[in-house]
């Protein structure tokens, strides 16, 4: 992206990017929050609970962005892991609170986020699509519903 | 280019690297349970000194002085990570900043900067004895090599969540301040103990600076059940400490400690027991 002027953004120079915006119209940044040493530990196990779909979530909400897509290698939530379980399906539409009460084994976004967005003042959905097709994430940027759209409520 | 849904279950698993957590979403609770181990620590010789902004640092000489004396005593009998958090600026920022409607991120970002110049001014005090004040990135990375060349080091309380600040239930207040940032830390190294100088003796069964006509009792050793059962209106630490303490790896206890009372904080460091002792359950 360099060649697009595209800066990559962190820490300190995280305040200069409303000048890239402006002047390139896109950033980038480390998904992964910068909670390093003090990061909260799960209730089972050490593998950090807040992660790249929790950091990237998190910077939405404080900029009150418009669109929050996670682009992954699958067509969106599955009712398991679609890598592993062949009777896995596609859930198109679901709610947080659905989510959280079907208690799915595995999930495709990290199950923090589902809780940050019950909190949410900005970004009340987000959409989970499939990077691998092409033209997905231009339709997905022009508001179309092409992957599984999470909504809080 | 022709990416279709087929190929993304079989080509793209020459990519993987062979490990117990291959293509998993690291979300799967049963795939991940077999491979935990217990964790090891990391400075178990370390002792996490907490210093209050509003408690010690913002009273100036006659409360900061008499704790800096203390921990420049203890230099050469203990090694100590101190972190101090920001007092009264982080209210006067925090007020400015939610009346201007900011969000909690950038809140966030604006107290921990606050906690960072009371690291500044302990650190100021006690460079005589090689005590430094280090950045966060420099405490999460570097923390060993500073502490092989020097007894102690000072930091900043906060947690370097900043933008990333998780919003809490309720309002807009960063949750994650420097109690908690002092515990998550000292948790991560698997520290000896944490030890929070405040400028009351512990935690009471009221308030004593705001009790009319009742007695406060200090409570000397306590669970963490119990105490959140009571639901105090007070209490000298914030109360997500007490919450993490559930899962945490290594910090079992934490302790209270009136830096005002001359000796407190070299009898907390020696692993007696003042003020008030919290323990998981």
């Amino acid at each position: 992206m360099a060649r697009h002027g595209v800066p990559v953004v962190g820490g300190s120079t995280f305040g200069a990017l409303p000048l890239s915006l402006a002047e390139c119209g896109a950033v980038i940044f480390s998904g992964m929050p910068p909670y390093d040493m003090w990061q909260r530990v799960p209730t089972e196990g050490v593998i950090p609970p807040y992660r790249t779909d929790a950091g990237c979530y998190l910077v939405a909400e404080v900029y009150g962005c418009r669109n929050m897509i996670f682009v992954k290698d699958e067509d969106g939530l599955y009712t398991a892991n679609p890598k592993t379980d062949p009777s896995a399906e596609l859930i198109p539409k679901i709610t947080v609170d659905e989510l959280i009460a079907r208690d799915l084994p595995d999930l495709v976004i990290e199950r923090p986020v589902l809780e940050l967005m019950r909190r949410a003042r900005h970004v009340k959905s987000v959409e989970v699509i499939n990077g691998l097709r092409p033209g997905l994430l231009r339709r997905a940027l022009a508001g179309e519903h092409v992957g599984t759209i999470i909504t809080a409520a | 280019m022709t990416n279709t849904a087929s190929q993304t279950g079989s080509s793209f698993a020459a990519k993987d690297v062979p490990s117990p957590l291959m293509r998993q979403t690291l979300l799967d609770r049963e795939l991940i349970r077999p491979l935990d181990r217990p964790v090891i620590p990391l400075l178990p010789w370390l002792n996490v000194v907490v210093i209050g902004g509003r408690s010690i640092t913002d009273k100036g000489r006659d409360a900061v002085l008499p704790v800096v004396e203390e921990l420049r005593a203890a230099l050469p009998e203990q090694r100590m990570l101190i972190l101090t958090g920001p007092g009264v600026q982080a209210r006067h920022v925090l007020g400015v900043g939610l009346d201007l409607g900011l969000p909690t991120g950038v809140l966030a970002s604006l107290v921990s900067s606050e906690a960072e110049q009371n690291g500044h001014l302990i650190a100021a005090l006690l460079a005589e004895q090689g005590v430094s004040y280090l950045s966060r990135a420099t405490i999460a990375h570097q923390l060993a090599v500073h502490l092989s060349a020097s007894r102690a080091a000072v930091s900043n309380g906060f947690p370097p969540y900043g933008l990333y600040e998780l919003p809490p239930e309720v309002g807009k207040i960063p949750p994650h301040r420097t109690d908690t940032g002092a515990f998550l830390l000292a948790d991560a190294y698997g520290a000896a103990r944490t030890i929070y100088v405040k400028d009351v003796d512990g935690v009471f069964t009221n308030d004593p600076a705001t009790a009319e006509g009742r007695s406060p009792e200090l409570i000397a050793r306590m669970g963490v059940a119990e105490l959140m059962a009571m639901d105090l209106e007070a209490l000298p630490i914030d109360a997500l400490v007490l919450e993490l303490m559930a899962h945490a790896k290594h910090q079992k206890e934490i302790q209270i400690v009136n830096g005002r009372t001359p000796g407190n904080i070299t009898n907390a460091l020696r692993g007696e027991h003042v003020g008030t002792i919290i323990h998981a359950d």
